[in-house]
C-alpha cells in the first residue's frame, strides 16, 4: 500500500505538463501593495491595495465608490505608471478624475456600449418666420424720402384709410346697452426651436446592459493580456446586481490568475459582491452621510467602508495564542469634499 | 581619375514579365505559366516560366495554341508590376555600389552595377555575385551574374549564361576566351546584321571576332567594327548611372475579384515579407504602411496603419492591417492591391532601469487595435480636457505612452466624485418657491433634504448649438431611507429638469 505522500508524488507526476503542483497549495504571499491615498484607509489596510491581485469596491450609489478609486489611480499615475478605466455604463467624468490629481494623459479611458462617441451637441436650428426675409414695402410719399411718388398719388390710398378708420365696432348699429367688448387676444411669441416635448429621449438603462457588459469584459480581458497597466478599474458601479452576479466566475479566475502575472491591480466596482474567492480583498462600502458644513454649497459626503474579506493577512508572530487575537479595526470611515471646499 | 581597376557586375534576370508577376504568387511556381501581351484577340505569349517551357510552349504562341494545354495558367501582362519589380532590383543592386546602370530590355532586367573598389567593402567580386545572387533570390527572382573588367563583356556574358551556372567572374585580359563560345544572340544584332552573320556562317562570338577588322568595316560600316569589340570584349563605354529613389512599395493585381479580407490577407503577408526583407537590407524598419485596395468599379479605398514605433515584426503588421481592414471595409470587391510602406529608423529605446512598468509600445498597439475592434473607435483614448464650461467638456485622443512627465499633484484631501449619466435622465422635480423639494428619479421618489443653487452657466449663444443649464446640487433621501447625492440640470433651452451626475 503506497503512502499518501508517494500517491501525491505520482499524480502530481504525472499531471505535470499540465498542471505544476497539482496538489500542493499554492503559498501564501505576501503581495506588495499600492497606496490608495486616503489615510485611514490605508492605515487599516497596512498600506493600500494589493498590486497584481482583484480588489473589489462594492456598496450602493453615493457611497463614495468612485472617489477611493479615483485616489487610487491619482497615486498610481502620480510615479508616472499607466493605468485603465473599463467604463461599462460610460460615467466617467475627465473634470472630476482631472480634479482628483490623475494624470490623463497616463489614463487609458474604454468607453462601452457607446454607438455614436462623436455625436455633436444638439443643434438647435434658429431660422426667423419668412416675414421677416420680406423686403419691407417701399415707401411712398414724402414720408419715404424724396425722390418717391408725386404728392398728389398721397390721396390715393384715403379712402381706404378712412373706411379702416370707421370700423365695424365704430359704424354697426347699436342698442342702448354697452357693447360687449370683445377681448382683445393676447398675441404670443412661440419660440420656433422645436419643441422638446414630442423628442423624448428613451433613457439608456431599458436596454439590456448584456453587449456592453460583454465588451468590457472582453477589454479587460485584452488589456490584462497586453501587461504593462499598473491598474485596471473595472467600472460597474452603474449595473444592477442581477445583472453584474450572472458573470461566470471562471472570468473573475482568470482575470486573477493575469493580474498575478502581470502584476496589475485590478479594481472591481460593484453594487454587489460578485468576484467571491477570486477577490484578494473586498471593501464594502457602506450607505454615505451627507455633510452639511455650509448652507450655500454642498460640501461632501462621509464615506463609511468595512473590510468584508481580506486575504492573506500578515501575522506578524508564528506562535497561535491561546486567547482569541485582538481583532484589527475593520470598519472606519472619512470625509470625502467636493473640489470646490477648501481645506478643513 | 583614381588608378582603380574598373570592375562591373551584370545582373540579368531573363523572362522578367512572367517572374514579375509571378514574384508575389508562391502558389503558382509549380505551374507552366504564361504571360500573354497584346490586344484581344491578338495575343501572344510574351514571356512563360520554365515549367511551361518544358511543356512545349514558347514565345509568340497565340491564344489558341496556349488553349491546346491543359493546365497552363495564363496571366496578362503587367506593366505596373514590371515597373515596381524593375525598382527593386535596381534597389537591390544599388546596395552594392550607388553607380547602377540600367539596360533592361522589353522581356529582360538588366542592370549593371560598378563594383570598382568594393573588394574591402563586400570581397573578391566571387563572393559579391554569390551575395548579390542570394539577394535577388530572396526577392524571389531568379537571375544571372557575371563580373568583369568591361562593361560590354559583362552584359553579353550573363546574357549567355546558363540558370544552373548563374554565376561567371572573367578575369581580365581574359574577356575574348570566354566569350569566344556565345552565341551572336547575345548582341542585339539588327535583322539585317543577323541575316548577314547567318550568311556568312558565324555563330558565335569567337567566329565574329577573328573576322578581319577592315574587311568587317568595308562589309558592314562602323556597326561592324562595334560588334568585333564586343566580341573581342574590349569595347569602351560611357557608364550612365540612374538616380534611385528608395521606395517601399509593393504592387498586386489579383486575377479574380476578392471580396473576403481574410484570403486578401495571404497576398498582403507575402508584400509585406518583401517590404520587411528590403528595409531590413538598408538596416531600417517600417514606420507606417499605406494599404490602397483599387476598387471594381473604379474606386480606391486607403488605410494607413502607423504603429508607436517603427518595426519588422510581419504578425504585428499583418494583424494591424487586419483590425484596420476590419474596422473599415471596402464598399466593393477588390481588384488590385498596393502596399505602401515609410522607413523608420529600428534604433530601440532603452528604458530606465528604476523607470515604471509600462505595455511594451508594439503590445500595446495591437491591444489598442483589438479593443477598437470591440468598442467602436473613439471610444478609447485619454480624455483631453477642453477649455470650456459645457457639460461634456472634453475630447477623445489616441492613446500613446506618455513621453515626459507633466507635473500633477494629488490633493492633499479626499475629493468627491461625480459619475455622469450619459445620456442624462430625466427626472421629474417638485418645486417650491422655485426650489426643487422632491423629485422622482428611476421610478422612486426623493425628498429633498437639501439643495444648494441654482448656478446657471451658458454658452455657444452666438452658435447653432447653444446651451444653458439651470444647476442644482441636491442631497436627498429616498422612504427607505437611502441617500442620493446628485447634481440636477434644467435645461434652460428644452425647460426640461435632468439628472446629470450622481456623487459618488
Amino acid at each position: 500500500m503506497p503512502s499518501a505522500s508517494v500517491l501525491r508524488l505520482q499524480i502530481e507526476s504525472a499531471l505535470a505538463h499540465k498542471i505544476p503542483s497539482a496538489l500542493t497549495p499554492a503559498p501564501k504571499m505576501v503581495r506588495p501593495i499600492a497606496a490608495t491615498g486616503i489615510e485611514p484607509l490605508d492605515n487599516a489596510m497596512r498600506g493600500g491595495l494589493p498590486v497584481g491581485a482583484i480588489s473589489e469596491l462594492i456598496g450602493p450609489e453615493c457611497s463614495g465608490r468612485t472617489s477611493v478609486a479615483l485616489s487610487f489611480l491619482a497615486q498610481i499615475t502620480v510615479i508616472g505608471k499607466v493605468c485603465a478605466w473599463v467604463d461599462v455604463s460610460n460615467t466617467f467624468d475627465p473634470a472630476t478624475a482631472a480634479a482628483a490629481g490623475i494624470n490623463l494623459a497616463r489614463l487609458l479611458w474604454v468607453r462601452c456600449g457607446v454607438s455614436h462617441p462623436d455625436a455633436a451637441r444638439a443643434r438647435r436650428d434658429f431660422v426667423l418666420p419668412d416675414r421677416y426675409f420680406a423686403p419691407p414695402p417701399v415707401k411712398r410719399g414724402l414720408h419715404g424720402g424724396g425722390f418717391g411718388s408725386h404728392p398728389r398719388n398721397e390721396v390715393k390710398g384715403i379712402s381706404d384709410a378712412v373706411a379702416s378708420l370707421l370700423q365695424q365696432e365704430t359704424t354697426a348699429p347699436r342698442c342702448a346697452e354697452p357693447p360687449r367688448r370683445t377681448r382683445l387676444t393676447q398675441k404670443t411669441f412661440e419660440p420656433n426651436y422645436p419643441p422638446s416635448s414630442t423628442i423624448r429621449r428613451q433613457p439608456s438603462r431599458s436596454a439590456k446592459p448584456w453587449p456592453r457588459m460583454e465588451q468590457a469584459l472582453h477589454v479587460t480581458d485584452q488589456l490584462l493580456q497586453c501587461g504593462g497597466f499598473s491598474a485596471v478599474v473595472l467600472d460597474m458601479g452603474g449595473m444592477a446586481p442581477e445583472f453584474v452576479s450572472r458573470v461566470p466566475l471562471a472570468t473573475w479566475f482568470r482575470y486573477r490568475a493575469a493580474a498575478e502575472r502581470t502584476q496589475s491591480s485590478i479594481l472591481l466596482m460593484t453594487q454587489h459582491p460578485c468576484a467571491k474567492s477570486s477577490a484578494e480583498l473586498v471593501l464594502q462600502l457602506l450607505p454615505a452621510e451627507a455633510l452639511c458644513d455650509e448652507i450655500t454649497v454642498f460640501t461632501g459626503i462621509k464615506s463609511h467602508v468595512e473590510m468584508a474579506r481580506q486575504r492573506f493577512t500578515q501575522i506578524a508572530d508564528n506562535i497561535l495564542p491561546l486567547r482569541k487575537l485582538p481583532q484589527s479595526v475593520n470598519a472606519l470611515s472619512w470625509h470625502s469634499r467636493t473640489s470646490w471646499t477648501g481645506r478643513r | 581619375m583614381s588608378d582603380t581597376p574598373k570592375l562591373y557586375a551584370c545582373l540579368y534576370a531573363k523572362e522578367f514579365p512572367a517572374q514579375a508577376l509571378l514574384r508575389l504568387r508562391p502558389e503558382l511556381h509549380n505551374l507552366p505559366c504564361v504571360v500573354m501581351d497584346g490586344e484581344p484577340p491578338f495575343q501572344q505569349i510574351c514571356s512563360l516560366n520554365t515549367k511551361a517551357r518544358l511543356l512545349g510552349m514558347d514565345h509568340c504562341m497565340t491564344r489558341i495554341e496556349v488553349d491546346t494545354f491543359p493546365n497552363s495558367v495564363v496571366l496578362s501582362r503587367s506593366i505596373q508590376t514590371e515597373a515596381v519589380t524593375k525598382g527593386i532590383l535596381l534597389e537591390c543592386a544599388g546596395a552594392f555600389s550607388p553607380h547602377t546602370e540600367d539596360l533592361s530590355e522589353d522581356t529582360a532586367c538588366i542592370c549593371c552595377i560598378d563594383i570598382s573598389g568594393t573588394t574591402n567593402l563586400f570581397g573578391p567580386p566571387e563572393i559579391l555575385a554569390n551575395t548579390l545572387l542570394e539577394r535577388v533570390r530572396s526577392l524571389g527572382i531568379s537571375a544571372q551574374v557575371s563580373v568583369s573588367s568591361n562593361f560590354h563583356a559583362a552584359v553579353c556574358l550573363a546574357k549567355g549564361l546558363s540558370p544552373r551556372n548563374p554565376i561567371q567572374v572573367i578575369a581580365s585580359g581574359k574577356e575574348s576566351v570566354v566569350l569566344a563560345p556565345l552565341p551572336l544572340t547575345v548582341l542585339d544584332l539588327t535583322e539585317p546584321q543577323k541575316e548577314t552573320f547567318a550568311f556568312w556562317g558565324i555563330h558565335t562570338l569567337g567566329m565574329l571576332a577573328v573576322l578581319p577588322e577592315e574587311e568587317l568595316i568595308a562589309r558592314m560600316g562602323q556597326e561592324g567594327k562595334r560588334l568585333r569589340q564586343l566580341a573581342h570584349g574590349n569595347c569602351a563605354h560611357l557608364f550612365m548611372p540612374v538616380e534611385l529613389d528608395f521606395v517601399l512599395e509593393e504592387l498586386v493585381e489579383l486575377d479574380t475579384p476578392v471580396e473576403l479580407l481574410d484570403s486578401l490577407l495571404f497576398v498582403i503577408n507575402v508584400m509585406l515579407d518583401q517590404l520587411v526583407l528590403r528595409a531590413k537590407a538598408r538596416i531600417l524598419a517600417l514606420a507606417s504602411a499605406t494599404i490602397t485596395l483599387s476598387l471594381e468599379g473604379g474606386g480606391s479605398h486607403s488605410r494607413t496603419v502607423r504603429p508607436a514605433l517603427p518595426s519588422t515584426d510581419i504578425q504585428l503588421w499583418i494583424k494591424l492591417l487586419h483590425l484596420d481592414l476590419e474596422a473599415h471595409p471596402p464598399h466593393a470587391a477588390i481588384l488590385a492591391v498596393t502596399l505602401h510602406a515609410e522607413p523608420g529608423s529600428t534604433s530601440k529605446v532603452q528604458s530606465g532601469l528604476f523607470s515604471p512598468q509600462l505595455p511594451e509600445p508594439t503590445r500595446l498597439d495591437v491591444t489598442l487595435a483589438r479593443i477598437s475592434a470591440i468598442v467602436g473607435e473613439g471610444n478609447l483614448g485619454r480624455a483631453v480636457l477642453e477649455d470650456t464650461h459645457a457639460p461634456e467638456g472634453f475630447r477623445i485622443e489616441p492613446f500613446a505612452l506618455p513621453a515626459r512627465d507633466s507635473a500633477t499633484i494629488a490633493p492633499s484631501q479626499t475629493q468627491l466624485s461625480m459619475r455622469k449619466l450619459r445620456p442624462p435622465e430625466t427626472v421629474s422635480v417638485r418645486l417650491q418657491n422655485s426650489r426643487p423639494t422632491a423629485l422622482v428619479y428611476r421610478e422612486r421618489r426623493y425628498v429633498v433634504e437639501h439643495a444648494y443653487g441654482p448656478w446657471l452657466a451658458e454658452g455657444d449663444w452666438w452658435n447653432q448649438t447653444l446651451w444653458g443649464f439651470e444647476q442644482w446640487d441636491i442631497v436627498a433621501r429616498a422612504q427607505d431611507g437611502s441617500l442620493l447625492c446628485c447634481c440636477i440640470m434644467r435645461d434652460l433651452m428644452r425647460d426640461e429638469w435632468q439628472m446629470a451626475a450622481l456623487y459618488d
